[in-house]
């Protein structure tokens, strides 16, 4: 579709500059000794209608992009041009021909005949001026297109990444699942199978939320009960676990996978660093149009500085930097012996 | 399968999950050639079997608390033979680095733990020299944090911040902390790689000196330098030591 045709205010802004135009062209005529009425008779009509002729520019653009080279460029503006200048002779003269016809500017019309070669080389200087107008509108629109291209990439990444990111099931939590398996098999062949039902629904569960864009908090919460379950056969009484959840919080819709992360990073570098263990701190709370989940875990004094732990954690904050913004924030606290990740979201339910 | 002569292979199980214990406890159960002579939860407990039972063979975790795996390794490595059970397949380099038997990750089946101790009893069976302690076992580049040092059956964990400085002293580097000296059987160039290089410097071919306990440096009348620490020692400072030490507290 033609850009200035296809958008009525676009048509008007056009329209309108060739009326300012035709005007300007006539000023200068009644300087030729025309008077104010006779010229603007003379030149407003046929502009007019020769600003139609002139949109056919567009078509030449489009034949020609800016990418075809000067010479090819210039050869199709002048041969266009030209047939635009014939286009206008004619209907310039027509035009004439009309007004000579009417008995009043009988008198004046030998003068309207002298204005033909200034009209005709205005009239070719235009179209040219429209050519030019029209590359412009063209190269602009090709701009906003790629812009907007642009715009759904990032849109589509962003969706990638989240997938990724969800989707990382920490192998170790496996193997060392499947060994405690493989312990129980022969001696309690019942625990063996109640940790293979456990591990299955935990699996199934996590995949399958990891295709989803929010959750409640109560599926959130079941889903850390039964990773929380296995982890108690691997570490027995040296994982113990602490809950104050308000109950009205449970509703709360929250993208899948934020709590997970955080309490297997309080297995993995506080309780599995303690030889008696300890117990995991969990806080969820709501605070008006603001929900806020922490988990609080012991660690060993002397542990090492975890240098493979920021992984999961990274991950989550990237996740909640990508769902809400700066609308989201999380912190995480290490003091000797505790080590504490906080996080704030906003509160949404549905309907 | 080794003949009735021979004495079992007397193994300790080195794990912080008891599942994983009873696990490697089922699959030599039946072996009458494995003698188990100790269960430890964590790495304290595996030096000091170490150094109360002299068990041939160590079935070793790597993730525990207190001491992981190489660190115990460190400590007795000169000791025991060592077979490595985890989870983590990357430490597998690592572990080969400190001559160890095998690594198994877990889960593995009684075959595959068979076919270790098999390996071991034959390495045991040459008689061939353990790695030795005191090799150093941590990643290249980033310096410990801490210094471990075994006494007997006991393991003192040490700051580095807390150590005022290494002395080398004929086969040990004696390591001086709070007013404590700690004998550790390495070289003094080992302990130098271990530590880090912004907070110790060499100011003596048998001195590494913490920067931090450093008072002043004194010259004393056969001309050399000297120096001074917060608790009052005095080291002897050589040329080239005295050197380095500028070239660390100019700007």
């Amino acid at each position: 579709m033609h850009p200035i045709l296809a958008r009525f205010e676009r048509l008007a802004a056009y329209l309108a500059s060739w009326f300012t135009i035709g005007i300007l062209v006539a000023l200068v005529i009644t300087r030729q000794g025309l008077s104010w009425p006779e010229a603007l008779v003379l030149v407003l009509p046929p502009l007019l209608v020769y600003a139609f002729v002139c949109l056919s520019a567009w078509y030449v653009c489009r034949a020609m992009p800016l990418t075809s080279g000067l010479p090819a460029l210039l050869t199709a503006s002048i041969a266009a041009a030209a047939f635009a200048g014939g286009f206008w002779m004619a209907l310039s003269q027509t035009w004439i021909g009309i007004l000579e016809s009417l008995p009043a500017l009988g008198a004046t019309t030998e003068r309207f005949r002298e204005q033909s070669p200034y009209l005709l080389v205005v009239a070719v200087m235009l179209f040219l001026l429209v050519l030019s107008l029209h590359y412009v509108v063209l190269a602009f629109e090709a701009f906003r297109a790629a812009e907007h291209q642009q715009l759904e990439l990032q849109v589509l990444s962003r969706d990638a990444e989240l997938r990724a990111l969800r989707a990382q099931i920490n192998p170790h939590f496996l193997y060392n699942s499947l060994n405690s398996i493989s312990a129980l098999t022969s001696g309690d062949p019942g625990a063996a199978r109640r940790m293979c039902l456990l591990l299955a629904d935990f699996l199934r569960t996590t995949l399958h939320m990891s295709t989803l864009d929010q959750i409640s908090l109560q599926d959130e919460l079941t889903l850390a009960d039964r990773f929380l379950s296995i982890e108690q056969v691997r570490f027995g009484s040296r994982l113990r676990v602490e809950r104050h959840v308000d109950e009205d919080t449970t509703a709360c819709r929250v993208p899948p996978l934020l709590l997970q992360p955080l309490l297997e990073n309080a297995v993995a570098h506080g309780i599995a660093g303690l030889v008696d263990g300890g117990v995991i701190r969990l806080e969820i709370h709501r605070d008006r149009d603001r929900l806020t989940i922490a988990v609080e875990n012991p660690r060993d004094v002397d542990a090492p500085w975890p240098t493979r732990g920021g992984v999961g954690l990274d991950n989550v904050r990237r996740r909640l930097a990508v769902v809400f913004g700066v609308n989201a924030q999380m912190e995480a606290v290490a003091t000797p012996g505790r080590f504490r990740v906080m996080m704030s979201l906003p509160w949404g339910t549905d309907g | 399968m080794a003949d009735m002569q021979t004495p079992p292979l007397r193994v300790a199980i080195v794990d912080d999950e008891p599942l994983a214990r009873a696990v490697l406890r089922e699959y030599v159960a039946s072996d009458p050639a494995i003698e188990v002579v100790a269960e430890c939860a964590n790495g304290f407990e595996a030096v000091k079997a170490v150094a109360e039972l002299r068990p041939d063979l160590l079935l070793l975790d790597v993730q525990m608390p207190k001491l992981d795996g190489f660190e115990v390794m460190e400590l007795v490595g000169r000791d025991v033979a060592v077979v490595f059970t985890t989870a983590y397949d990357e430490y597998a380099i690592r572990a080969f680095d400190i001559h160890a038997v095998d690594y198994l990750l877990k889960p593995f089946s009684a075959d595959r733990l068979r076919a270790a101790l098999d390996r071991a009893r034959e390495r045991i069976g040459r008689q061939e020299p353990p790695p030795g302690a005191g090799l150093s076992t941590r990643t290249p580049g980033t310096p410990s944090h801490r210094v471990l040092v075994r006494d007997g059956p006991k393991v003192h964990v040490i700051p580095v911040e807390k150590i005022d400085y290494v002395q080398a002293q004929d086969d040990y580097v004696c390591f001086r902390s709070e007013g404590q000296d700690y004998l550790k059987d390495q070289t003094l160039a080992q302990a130098e790689a271990a530590l880090d290089p912004a907070r110790f410097v060499r100011i003596h071919r048998s001195y590494l000196l913490n920067l931090h306990s450093l008072t002043r440096v004194d010259v004393d009348a056969r001309e050399n330098h000297v120096a001074v620490l917060t608790d009052g020692h005095r080291l002897p400072v050589s040329r080239a030591g005295y050197a380095r030490l500028t070239s660390r507290l100019q700007p």
